[in-house]
């Protein structure tokens, strides 16, 4: 009797729950997404192992064993990469045995990797959700990034002050040099109609072009080298480590706090600085910023301005955090990625954030994946995981569509870069 | 065809657009549908039209129950739907965009032109549409005639139902004499034509049925012969409505603004503001009338800073602001209600109460600390939401998802929740409802009131006459004359289609 009673409300709450987590919403998409990934990088790991492949060929004779052995060779393709990415199982359960630095540094080491390598791509990703959600197209991050980092250089091996100081100055550099990078390509645009897609891009190759030409230079060449690796950064240049006094491997810097006031800082910028909200108005609707009295020149200006200050500071924070010297491959794809960051994580600060993160994660996973993994999967595989979920989160529609979420149709309107991405 | 709609009901959220409705429209009707903003008439209609699927209800053709759950299903049932907004390709031509989407193509893939211009031609003929040029832009074409364009378009599906969403909204007079001919000569032909309006006089002049909707609901079936403009407004509303809002006789103040000389150049570097002069005292309103196009448009944009005149002076209390920025303008105390508010009122992905503040940013009461105050901006939403009967979900809405009355209603509240020293409303009621008329125009005298000088630049006779203490008339961009309102529509006519000066005043 008892249970008759308490079996219908328990059912119930349970279909109410069913039906709101149908309700398309961000975290929901975002969930499906990393499914559909996974799903998608298993196919593939199946597909290019051809002894998986062959035993797909007696799967109705032993569907159990085909089964089994394509699940363990993705479930252990899956582990490696989380392990190598976050925490490593082996290392976690030595710490647990002994408790000692030498156990607690081994066991950091995956996380304080995916979180080095986020750091620059956080702030990138901050300077272009900037523009984008001002409808501003940021295409020469790369260029931004590059320049900074080859200013933070500049102050970084001319001087010896003290870390307080110099590491500011070397900011303040950086910041500058990408904000008069950018802020020109603002200017352009705000007063001969120049389209900033076109000079940013532009300035790009530029910048990769200048950087070359630097490194063969006597002030920026490394003395005796020939591979075109400049001079380093003075130890009061760089960001000090967090956990030197652990181990060596644990490069995770100060860097990560800068990019962490960077995201509040963007996030006060635009929800509650006069500014920011004026950029908004613009990048929506320009005619109506002008009735309202806003000079949509000056914000553009602003704008691209604050979006290369950002780029520049990436470029500082890769330089003397990780590098301390640059190459001409300085910044990898950085400016680039941060595009692609910039847009999993919806223009928002703390979106771009976490898109970061999962960015180093799949970095730093991927190359564990590869190390680990006994057959040959390739780092290339956690590229087109990511590729696959920045593809789904960039289209909920299509994820709403195959899933038949409720309410798709209020989560697809929410623009979130006034008519660009 | 006769079309039925049976039972519909649609609800968003808490809110009940459509509460079982039931429409029917006979062959060679015209049917109009009556409501205030917010009714639920294009919620209806986007029914009919497959954009939104109904929760209950039914939608029969001849009697026959259709499913219509896209805008192609409700072109393959003969339904065409007129947009208020139109839905044309700017850059094609007249018949590029009438062929568009069911292109004749001879041999395949080639789109056989000639055969299209004259299928055009054809068309506009026999429904006795003035098509000048079939290789015309569209962008380049008045109003009135792009809405033709428009209904060709869905005349060439051969549609017999046309849904028209406010067609009377956007154009002149004139352009609306015509466009009457047109309804009639559709419905001499056999279509049915639903059609959606604000305007009482055009719904007695021309409708066979009128249908009232209000909060969702029909509230009554009738047909001109048996009501009046106040019978529909009152079935509308709810309660009687007043046309003209009473006013005092205006108490003068000083010379608020005055308006020395002035040369605008518009766009294209034509002059269209020529030599124009006039003042308006604290506790006045001056119309502004005159036929759209006759240099409205540019004398606002010079009353406001929107663009700067090339000579002549506009002293606000003796100072002159000619040249200034917007910024300057609103400084100074120049409210703002700009014609086309979607475009120039505000943005329509950000929130309401944000909407409410766009020009106050630097405000100290918006202000703390910590840059814009979120809570004190949300009060001021909350607080003008109650006070402009603004109807939105909640005053965090976009200010996009609201319908046009409640839109102008926010740009309207921002600028009187301001200092003002001077209020310049351009078109203030266009596309409103006549409870909001009447809630705008009160708004607009109390403002005067208040000592306010007030500008009420407007093309509707009715609108000048209720509100204007004076009136100037604006025809090819100089003032024919400023007359007392008192003076007969007849007179004003003449005025405004140029008859001059001379004439009148002597």
């Amino acid at each position: 009797m008892t249970t008759m009673t308490t079996e219908p409300p328990r059912l119930d709450a349970f279909l109410r729950f069913v039906v709101r987590a149908r309700q398309a919403n961000m975290f929901l998409v975002l969930v499906l997404a990393l499914f559909v990934g996974l799903s998608f990088g298993a196919v593939m790991i199946i597909v290019t192992q051809p002894t998986l492949l062959s035993s797909w060929s007696h799967f109705f004779s032993h569907p159990g064993g085909t089964i089994a052995s394509s699940f363990n060779t993705v479930w252990f393709a899956y582990e490696q990469l989380f392990q190598g990415a976050v925490v490593n199982f082996h290392s976690l359960r030595l710490l647990i045995d002994d408790p000692s630095k030498a156990t607690l540094a081994t066991a950091l080491i995956p996380l304080s990797g995916t979180l080095t390598y986020a750091t620059p791509l956080i702030v990138a990703g901050l300077g272009l959700a900037i523009g984008f959600r001002s409808s501003l197209f940021n295409i020469g991050g790369q260029g931004q990034v590059v320049l900074g980092g080859v200013l933070a250089l500049l102050i970084g091996f001319s001087f010896h002050l003290t870390p307080a100081l110099q590491v500011p100055l070397e900011m303040l550099a950086a910041m500058g040099g990408g904000a008069l990078l950018a802020g020109f390509a603002g200017v352009l645009k705000a007063y001969t109609g120049a389209h900033e897609v076109i000079v940013t891009m532009m300035s790009n190759y530029t910048m990769i072009a200048v950087l070359g030409y630097l490194l063969i230079q006597p002030l920026f060449a490394r003395p005796g080298v020939l591979d075109g690796a400049s001079k380093a950064v003075g130890v009061t240049g760089q960001l000090p480590y967090f956990f030197s006094h652990l181990s060596s491997a644990l490069l995770l810097n100060i860097g990560f706090v800068i990019a962490l006031i960077a995201v509040f800082a963007v996030q006060w910028f635009f929800n509650r600085s006069k500014t920011g909200f004026e950029l908004l108005m613009v990048g929506q609707n320009p005619d109506a910023a002008r009735v309202a009295g806003i000079y949509s020149r000056r914000s553009i200006i602003i704008c691209l301005a604050l979006a290369g200050a950002l780029l520049g500071l990436a470029g500082m924070l890769e330089l003397t955090g990780v590098d301390h010297f640059v190459t001409p491959n300085f910044g990898g794809s950085y400016g680039f990625d941060a595009i692609t960051v910039a847009l999993l994580g919806r223009n928002k600060p703390w979106g771009v954030f976490f898109a970061a993160i999962f960015f180093g994660a799949m970095f730093t996973g991927g190359e564990a994946m590869q190390a680990f993994t006994p057959t040959n999967i390739q780092f290339s595989l956690a590229d087109v995981i990511q590729a696959v979920v920045v593809f789904c989160v960039a289209t909920p529609a299509l994820l709403v569509e195959v899933f038949h979420l409720r309410g798709g149709s209020r989560l697809m309107n929410s623009t979130y870069a006034g008519g660009w991405v | 065809m006769k079309l039925e709609l049976r039972g519909i009901t649609k609800r968003f959220g808490s809110l009940t657009a459509n509460n079982n409705v039931n429409l029917v429209v006979n062959p060679g009707e015209i049917h109009c549908l009556l409501g205030e903003n917010g009714a639920g008439k294009s919620t209806l209609m986007n029914i009919l039209y497959g954009l939104i699927t109904p929760d209950e209800g039914q939608i029969l053709i001849d009697d026959e129950v259709v499913t219509i759950v896209d805008p192609k299903d409700a072109v393959n049932h003969g339904i065409g739907m007129v947009h208020q907004h139109f839905m044309l390709i700017p850059v094609f031509s007249v018949a590029d965009n009438v062929i568009l989407g069911s292109e004749p193509v001879k041999p395949w893939p080639v789109i056989d032109y000639k055969a299209a211009t004259a299928r055009l031609l054809e068309l506009a003929n026999e429904y006795g549409f003035e098509i000048d040029d079939p290789q015309a832009t569209v962008e380049d074409l008045p109003i009135g005639a792009q809405q033709r364009v428009e209904i060709l378009k869905a005349l060439s599906h051969e549609a017999s139902v046309l849904i028209l969403d406010e067609p009377t909204a956007v154009l002149t007079p004139q352009e609306t004499d015509a466009f009457m001919v047109i309804l009639r000569s559709l419905k001499a032909s056999g279509k049915s034509i639903i059609f959606i309006t604000h305007k009482l006089r055009e719904v007695l002049a021309i409708a066979d049925v009128i249908t009232v909707m209000r909060l969702g609901d029909v509230v009554g079936v009738t047909t001109p012969k048996e009501t009046s403009e106040r019978g529909l407004a009152t079935m509308m509303v709810g309660r009687d409505v007043n046309f003209v809002v009473e006013k005092r006789p205006a108490t003068l103040g000083d010379v608020a603004l005055k308006v020395q000389n002035l040369y605008v150049e518009d766009a294209r570097g034509l002059t269209s503001v020529k030599n124009v002069s006039f003042e308006v005292r604290a506790g006045e309103i001056l119309a502004v009338a005159g036929v759209q196009g006759n240099g409205q448009t540019e004398l606002v944009e010079a009353l406001t800073g929107m663009r700067h005149p090339s000579s002549g002076n506009v002293l606000l209390h003796d100072v002159d602001l000619a040249g200034q920025s917007v910024r300057h303008f609103l400084d100074a105390g120049v409210g703002h209600v700009p014609e086309d508010r979607q475009r120039y009122g505000l943005i329509p992905g950000l929130s309401l109460s944000d909407n409410l503040v766009l020009d106050q940013l630097d405000d100290p009461r918006f202000r703390n600390r910590f840059g814009r105050n979120l809570k004190a901006i949300k009060a001021h939403g909350a607080q003008m939401r109650e006070s402009f009967d603004i109807r939105a979900q909640s005053e965090e809405s976009p200010v996009g998802a609201l319908s046009g009355g409640n839109q102008q209603k926010v740009v309207m509240a921002r600028e009187l929740s301001r200092e003002l020293k001077v209020l310049i409303c351009s078109q203030p009621t266009r596309g409103l409802d006549v409870g909001s008329i009447e809630f705008m125009h009160r708004q607009i005298v109390d403002i005067r009131d208040s000592g306010v000088a007030v500008v009420i630049v407007s093309s509707e006779l009715d609108e000048v006459f209720a509100l204007g203490d004076r009136i100037a008339v604006l025809y090819d961009g100089e003032i024919q004359a400023i007359v007392p309102p008192t003076t007969s529509r007849e007179e004003l006519g003449l005025l405004m289609a140029g008859a001059g000066a001379a004439k009148v005043t002597q």
